[in-house]
């Protein structure tokens, strides 16, 4: 990759911006983080009139962490959370990026009414078929297991609507000359098609990632046992009416949301222009 | 395109399994139960499009909620992807501070909307919260945000656009990085300006992403439940009454599920409608 260089001042405006950016995106989050390693407390003492305390404790402790681990289960909560996270990606890739291919590449009968299924789902508001879901999910007797809060979630119509348009750019020829050559159609999803669309794959990760790992109405409804608790069902478990405790929530909440970024932070050297490569133009 | 009755329902058939089974079962459950209506005793009979026109001709918190959530869209959803793009557009390039801001800017979306909306309640309380701290160091003065009838839909705006700016972000990012460098490269021979470039290359190459990420974006946005649920409850007095909430009220507050079910399946409509309109306007996503 040949490298183009900006002039230094358009570098450092694009610096200024981003900085003024950031604060707007940090600060809030700062306070938090500020306010969990705080010795449990009054929430707003340091909030308003601002100081420098308010961003930066003077007595920093960890015995917020320490409480929701040792006393109130929080790693069983992470470590269901990533079960049913990494189950559902690991199904959701493999069904998406197959019925993304099919709508890319073939035609059949049916096609439309396929894809016409494929923009429906996604459209569909997921809080208006929650009580239909929860009746066929008892039906199918799966309510308050793993496959309940696994299973729906696996067919996503965002992600096929996504890998289709990845795949209609491969140029159909590289198929044909591989289909002359004498290559089953499921042997050139596998060396072809796939390793082509690394790009698309990490998306859909992160984004069914993403929406397992913040989901929270459905768990409530589809589990009740604590064994199955998961990481956002835990946290907001600490807010209540009468008696929030914001040590343990926002501790939790930090907790909670450390391994969407550091799942972001190892995924977003794919997101560079470049480097990857696809290999499909230019 | 290739012509295969056999090979193309080999590929789609897993995904149209789960789809059918776990998405258009229950959206034709709902369907079908905004044509019924169920008495006290709990007992439900067919009642054709009565939920409908009842709401259309007789309802005025659903047409104050319909305005709301058309008004919050329209804002909405521009603003999101207007900063998302631009957030992208400047974080594209390797420079050794990339890295560190896309994490930042990733990080809001990290935090799950719960989360968010107890956060913002918090830093936005008219009293005490950390909002008002900094204009009060600014000598500006304290505002109401969510208990005011005039901010508080404009607060939901803002929230939205904490938390999901960074997100979609990431799609533009990944859409950024098929377009060929060699394009720049040619563009960097003939002289062209940076604004050139973006204007000329990049926005035109990434009308994909953007279709995408418009149709999407607006769909979750109609969907927007959880900060209203956690923070204002549809008030004060109704401005922040979206669609969602009043259906959700509908079905677990006042047990009518026949209006909640027609709330949302008008819902779906309404996004139809837009989807369409915003794949015809960015001229992807149909054409094969």
């Amino acid at each position: 990759m040949m490298r183009r260089y900006k002039k230094p001042l358009v570098l450092a405006a694009e610096f200024v911006l981003l900085t003024a950016i950031s604060l707007f995106f940090i600060l809030p989050i700062l306070w938090i983080v500020a306010s969990a390693l705080r010795p449990s407390g009054p929430l707003y003492t340091y909030a308003n009139p601002l100081t420098l305390q308010t961003f930066f404790p003077t007595t920093v402790t960890f015995d917020n962490f320490v409480h929701i681990f040792n006393n109130l289960h929080f790693g069983r909560a992470l470590l269901n959370s990533l079960l049913v996270a990494v189950a559902t990606i690991a199904i959701s890739v493999l069904i998406c990026s197959m019925a993304g291919f099919g709508l890319a590449k073939f035609a059949f009968r049916g096609k439309n009414l396929f894809f016409f299924i494929v923009l429906i789902t996604f459209m569909v508001p997921f809080e208006s078929i929650v009580i239909p879901l929860f009746v066929l999910v008892k039906r199918l007797n799966i309510d308050n297991t793993y496959f309940a809060l696994i299973l729906p979630a696996a067919g996503n119509g965002l992600a096929i609507f996504l890998f289709r348009q990845f795949f209609s750019e491969v140029p159909t020829e590289i198929l044909e000359a591989a289909r002359i050559d004498g290559a089953s159609w499921i042997r050139i999803f596998r060396k072809i098609i796939l390793p082509l669309s690394i790009p698309a794959i990490v998306t859909v990760i992160v984004m069914v990632f993403m929406f397992q790992w913040n989901s929270l109405f459905w768990p409530l409804i589809a589990t009740h046992s604590s064994r199955f608790e998961v990481v956002q069902v835990a946290i907001t478990a600490h807010r209540s009416t009468e008696d929030t405790s914001w040590a343990n929530l926002f501790s939790s909440a930090i907790a909670g949301s450390l391994p969407p970024v550091i799942l972001f932070f190892f995924l977003q050297k794919y997101f560079v222009r470049g480097i990857s490569g696809t290999g499909l133009k230019g | 395109m290739f012509r295969s009755n056999r090979a193309g329902w080999f590929f789609i058939l897993p995904a149209f399994v789960f789809l059918g089974l776990f998405k258009i079962v229950p959206i034709g459950v709902s369907v079908l139960e905004s044509l019924r209506q169920t008495t006290y005793t709990g007992r439900s009979y067919f009642v054709g499009f009565e939920n409908y026109t009842y709401l259309f001709f007789e309802d005025p918190t659903f047409w104050n909620s319909f305005w709301i959530t058309l008004i919050y869209s329209l804002v909405v959803n521009p603003l999101i992807i207007l900063i998302a793009l631009v957030m992208a557009l400047l974080l594209n390039e390797n420079h050794f501070f990339t890295k560190f801001f896309r994490t930042v800017f990733f990080l809001p979306t990290a935090i799950s909307f719960a989360v968010v909306s107890v956060i913002w309640s918090v830093v936005l309380d008219p009293h005490y919260g950390l909002a008002n701290g900094f204009l009060t160091l600014f000598g500006l003065p304290a505002q109401p945000f969510f208990a005011s009838t005039a901010q508080a839909l404009w607060c939901l705006v803002f929230l939205n656009v904490w938390r999901s700016a960074g997100y979609w972000m990431m799609y533009f990012l990944a859409g950024l990085q098929n377009i060929p460098e060699s394009l720049y490269q040619a563009a960097d021979i003939d002289g062209a300006s940076a604004w050139t470039k973006t204007r000329k290359i990049t926005l035109p190459l990434l009308s994909r992403t953007f279709a995408f990420v418009l149709v999407a974006n607006t769909a979750f946005n109609f969907l927007t439940f959880a900060p209203v649920y956690i923070i204002t409850k549809g008030g004060p007095r109704g401005s922040t009454n979206l669609l969602m909430y009043e259906s959700y009220k509908s079905a677990f507050v006042n047990l009518d599920m026949g209006r909640a079910s027609a709330i949302t399946t008008i819902l779906l409509g309404i996004i139809l409608i837009f989807s369409l309109f915003e794949f015809k306007w960015t001229k992807a996503g149909f054409e094969y």
